[in-house]
């Protein structure tokens, strides 16, 4: 699934490391995500969403162009 | 969602997910073989003992082997300077778990009054010490390679 996970979590200068840990996860996990490679709970994505300060629709929905 | 198996399973969601597939394909596995087993039966005669150990064996080592090749046992490696840190903590670990294997495997040998065959000796620490770090060092290339490529 696309997503702008890591767009966003490079604007606000945080690593994947950093991430993983507060929303208790491994960085790979987040690799995953960011590359779309593996879709998370609906739960990770909030606690993503809120660690990022964007809402769901920022980070996961697909806006065609 | 709960259930027993819960506290077989690691922390990390997709972690879990990933070991509940290879614990469902090796259940799969392990059901077909039986069935091969068991139609075999009828034709030759096959040691029970022998049928359920292979059994047990075919289950937990495809477990085991998907684990070491799916790259998720090491989630943080992921540079050059990890990847080599690393390496090092695989090698001293390993020489740790030789030397405790040697030491038990001659305690059993003498609290068992069975002599202690040196080159069976030699051969069974060797053997185990280098499947042991082959296994580990497998499971940390396959890991540093998937991190690096999500970075």
């Amino acid at each position: 699934m696309k997503n702008n996970v890591k767009k966003i979590r490079m604007k606000t200068s945080m690593t994947q490391q950093q991430l993983a840990k507060k929303v208790g996860v491994t960085r790979q996990t987040i690799g995953l995500i960011e590359k779309g490679e593996y879709n998370p709970t609906l739960q990770l994505c909030v606690a993503i969403a809120k660690e990022l300060d964007k809402t769901l629709d920022d980070l996961f929905w697909e806006v065609e162009e | 969602m709960k259930s027993w198996i819960s506290f077989l399973m690691p922390e990390d969601e997709y972690k879990e997910k990933k070991m509940l597939y290879f614990f469902s394909e090796g259940a799969i596995l392990l059901v077909l073989f039986l069935v091969v087993m068991f139609l075999v039966n009828k034709f030759i005669d096959l040691s029970t003992g022998v049928i359920l150990f292979a059994g047990i064996a075919v289950f937990l080592f495809y477990i085991f082997g998907r684990y070491i090749l799916s790259g998720m046992e090491y989630t943080d490696i992921a540079t050059e300077q990890e990847y080599k840190r690393a390496v090092r903590g695989l090698k001293s670990r390993t020489t740790s778990f030789v030397v405790l294997f040697a030491i038990f495997y001659l305690i059993y040998g003498i609290t068992s009054n069975s002599l202690v065959n040196w080159y069976e000796f030699t051969g069974m620490v060797i053997s185990v010490g280098v499947v042991s770090f082959l296994f580990d060092f497998i499971s940390l290339k396959k890991s540093y390679k998937k991190n690096k490529e999500l970075l």
